[in-house]
């Protein structure tokens, strides 16, 4: 077991992590399959208003890739597919009918697993709506099957800090843990499992599977950063990642054949510690979130998820529900405050004399300013990225100039624009680029 | 509600577009945004935001400007009764300063901000908060004899030729404060020379440390002292000077501010005060020229004149430093190291500070440059 070591990423303590018992929550009324959780997809929708759906019938598939399918989490009937501007598909909402029936899939014990020919297994895999979970870099786009990885990232954390602990995930599924093993080595021999120092203890007997130990602090669990840090030649750059959730789901499948309905997903809020629940995969945000104040915002991840609109689902690729309260919009002489309680990585606020855990909240804390060049970004990058040297370069529209200080590392993992003191939408700047990048080469 | 906020929210409407006073816009925002600070909704990730922004990080160099600007006021007037031969008060001291020296700060507000508002108004974006150091720095660096007027023009060039022309706020190679006494320095020397200048308006005139040569044999250092420069003089700065640049213990103080709290480099504050050092210690181990500054050593060099509130207050503008790690040490340095070569080998101007921090911020981009290329080729290519 190697031990990766972080020097940078956010180093502040904030208050809302879930606790550590667990509820099952009631069956909701309606699921979804989101569109808007996936990267680079361009959905064609296979179903329409009105039809049935079993458990596991396709939704959509890609435009770019026919044959990977996005299924249905639930039995039921399609009741809306719901658009956006540009017509970009939200969501296609299912009201579940009650009963469970399945799309049926060959199902496969762990010899059966050995000997399925890799075609089979994949094309097994994109039929059941679970290949996507292989995500390659460096545009996390779905893997290619027909590559070879230089190595499969198993994070056995989330994005978001509070997402579930892989204590919780791993109750009483260690077979089903090292069945998922069993798929990775049949895609790649290397295969990296990472884990944040304080899991460890939870693991038990899996602990001595781990690979490489990161620490506790934001995203030295991400994929992106991990393989930054053990990456050593040009090769690597192509590795798959895949989350543990997403493993045991797609371990589940091929054990029974069937398609995997429920997940356990958390809710944070500052303040608050809240249990982690299980639920049914695209469960709707107001089922899971439960009371929600007027200024809340919620996000699939308070740093690098999405805004989950009331009324909507959640995505198959999220696991984490950000409740986010109202900050104070106008506060008066803000500027000069001592501020004891303001999250902050730099030190211009007292709160950083305390370790006390921050509340946060959605409001930007100021406006948007030029670049001062102040390197407050680069110094809290994991992945070492000069942006203001990158932003400036993508805003010129030079790609190569951003492509060779590294803008293909970047994780989104967004804490250079957390940290930025001009509020420039470095994120959003540097995913963007990586987006155009990524689609040119269509 | 806040009755203040109700009168700005009444105010509104006349300021925004289609309003009678549109075109004040950028005023009427700065005002309104001086008083509550705006926090809009994240909308865009991430969704939680870090509590710095551009206000109060300017607010923090506002702050660690304080001790020299307070000491510079009491010097002022402490100079002024040493000069008519009387013994003042502290309070005397500071009443007879701040009667000279707010005058020279408020008229550089507010020639200042009127090019920014007019900036802001045609370009139509808000007032960077950048401004608020500038007109504050550049007083600091002026004597207090200063004809007004110099003020205004000397802050309106540094504002509109060191800064706006090329675009404004993060757009500028050269620090605006710099610009700006650079342009004064040169256009009016007899007011600003850096040798000789007048202590009150009495006529009063005195030398400055910079400007002593020793008489015949006696040692740099001796005459330095005889003439009231010891080094404790000029740590503690009662000695005559700019206002802000005398007191090497307050701006110490300010430069300790400011690298605690991260707002100032403290790369390029100890590179620039490691090259001074280094540089002065070479020069003084070099034989010959015992009555010259080159002989000072290097604690003279550190405390007297405009070094160390130039390393704190000027070098680290972040806008006109290098945004690299390495080039910034690089750039402290040299700074230093320019400093006492400009002090020891040019006759013609004794205070080398501000022309080195100028000549290396036009330097700046190309160490940049260096550094970000050689960074880029220890990447681990990814295309």
């Amino acid at each position: 077991m190697q031990t990766l070591n972080m020097s940078k990423g956010f180093k502040i303590q904030l208050s809302g992590r879930p606790d550590h018992s667990l509820i099952h929550l009631p069956e909701p009324d309606t699921v979804a399959v989101s569109g808007l959780d996936i990267p680079h997809i361009r959905p064609k929708l296979l179903v329409k208003e009105g039809m049935s759906v079993k458990t596991g019938t396709p939704i959509f598939c890609d435009k770019r890739y026919p044959d990977i399918h996005y299924v249905s989490p639930g039995t039921g009937q399609v009741k809306h597919i719901i658009f956006g501007a540009r017509r970009k598909l939200w969501e296609v909402v299912i009201e579940l009918s009650g009963e469970e029936e399945f799309e049926s899939f060959p199902a496969l014990d762990r010899p059966g697993l050995d000997q399925l020919p890799k075609a089979d297994l994949v094309k097994q895999l994109k039929q059941g709506g679970l290949w996507q979970c292989f995500r390659q870099f460096p545009a996390k786009d779905v893997a290619d099957a027909e590559l070879e990885p230089p190595m499969i990232i198993l994070s056995l954390e989330g994005n978001d800090l509070f997402s579930p602990r892989p204590g919780h995930l791993l109750r009483d599924r260690e077979a089903a843990f090292r069945y998922g093993l069993g798929i990775l080595q049949r895609f790649c021999p290397r295969i990296i499992i990472t884990a944040r120092q304080s899991s460890l203890a939870d693991l038990g007997n899996l602990a001595a599977e781990v690979t490489h130990v990161v620490d506790d602090r934001y995203p030295a669990w991400d994929p992106g950063v991990v393989l930054y840090q053990i990456k050593k030649d040009v090769a690597d750059n192509g590795a798959w990642s895949i989350s543990l959730q997403h493993l045991l789901w797609m371990a589940q499948f091929l054990e029974t054949g069937q398609f995997p309905t429920q997940t356990l997903v958390t809710v944070t809020k500052p303040g608050a510690r809240k249990p982690h629940l299980t639920t049914r995969i695209g469960a709707p945000v107001n089922h899971v979130a439960g009371q929600l104040s007027d200024g809340d915002l919620i996000t699939t991840g308070q740093f690098n998820g999405r805004i989950a609109r009331r009324g909507s689902h959640m995505g198959f690729f999220e696991t984490t529900l950000n409740v986010l309260p109202k900050g104070q919009e106008d506060e008066m002489f803000g500027f000069v405050r001592p501020g004891v309680a303001k999250p902050t990585v730099s030190n211009t606020f007292l709160s950083r004399l305390f370790k006390k855990p921050m509340d946060v909240d959605n409001t930007l804390h100021g406006e948007e300013r030029p670049c001062i060049n102040c390197s407050y970004c680069e110094k809290i990058c994991p992945n070492d990225l000069m942006h203001s040297f990158i932003f400036k370069a993508l805003l010129a529209d030079d790609i190569e100039e951003a492509l060779s200080l590294g803008l293909m590392d970047c994780c989104r993992c967004g804490l250079c624009a957390f940290a930025c003191p001009s509020k420039i939408e470095l994120t959003q700047i540097l995913s963007q680029g990586m987006d155009t990048h990524h689609k040119d080469k269509f | 509600m806040n009755p203040l906020k109700k009168l700005f929210d009444q105010l509104e409407p006349d300021f925004t577009h289609g309003g009678k006073f549109e075109k004040m816009e950028p005023l009427f925002d700065a005002t309104k945004t001086f008083f509550f600070l705006p926090s809009p909704k994240n909308t865009i990730l991430p969704f939680i935001r870090d509590c710095l922004d551009l206000k109060r990080y300017m607010s923090v160099v506002i702050l660690s400007l304080m001790p020299v600007f307070f000491f510079g006021m009491y010097n002022v007037g402490l100079q002024a009764g040493l000069a008519r031969g009387e013994a003042w008060s502290f309070i005397e001291c500071m009443g007879f300063g701040a009667w000279h020296v707010l005058p020279i700060v408020i008229v550089s507000y507010g020639a200042g901000f009127f090019w920014e508002i007019l900036f802001a108004s045609v370009r139509g974006h808000k007032i960077s908060e950048g401004f608020l150091v500038t007109g504050l720095l550049f007083p600091l660096t002026l004597p207090v004899t200063i004809p007004l007027w110099q003020v205004a023009l000397g802050i309106s060039f540094g504002v509109v030729m060191g800064k706006e022309i090329f675009g404004g706020t993060g757009r500028n190679f050269l620090n605006p404060a710099l610009t700006a006494r650079a342009f004064v320095f040169f256009s009016y020397p007899v007011s600003i020379s850096g040798d000789l200048w007048v202590m009150g308006p009495d006529g009063v005139t005195g030398a400055t440390a910079l400007s002593i040569v020793s008489q015949g044999t006696e040692s740099i250092t001796t005459a330095l002292s005889t003439q009231g420069f010891g080094l404790l003089e000029l740590f503690v700065g009662t000695v005559p000077g700019s206002i802000g640049e005398t007191s090497a213990l307050c701006c110490l103080i300010g430069a300790a501010i400011l690298m605690v709290t991260r707002i100032g480099n403290y790369r390029i504050i100890l590179g620039g005060i490691a090259g001074l050092l280094i540089t002065a210690t070479l020069v003084y181990l070099i034989p010959g020229g015992t009555d010259t500054w080159a002989n000072a050593g290097p604690l003279y060099h550190l405390c007297a004149g405009g070094f160390l509130f130039g390393i704190s207050f000027m070098a680290t503008d972040p806008v006109s430093a290098p945004g690299t790690d390495t080039a910034r040490w690089i750039f402290g340095f040299l700074i230093g190291f320019l400093t006492v070569i400009l002090r020891v080998a040019n006759p013609a101007f004794v205070e080398g500070v501000m022309l080195a921090i100028l000549f290396m911020n036009v330097f700046a981009p190309l160490l940049d440059y260096l550094v970000v290329r050689y960074k880029a080729s220890k990447r681990i290519p990814n295309v």
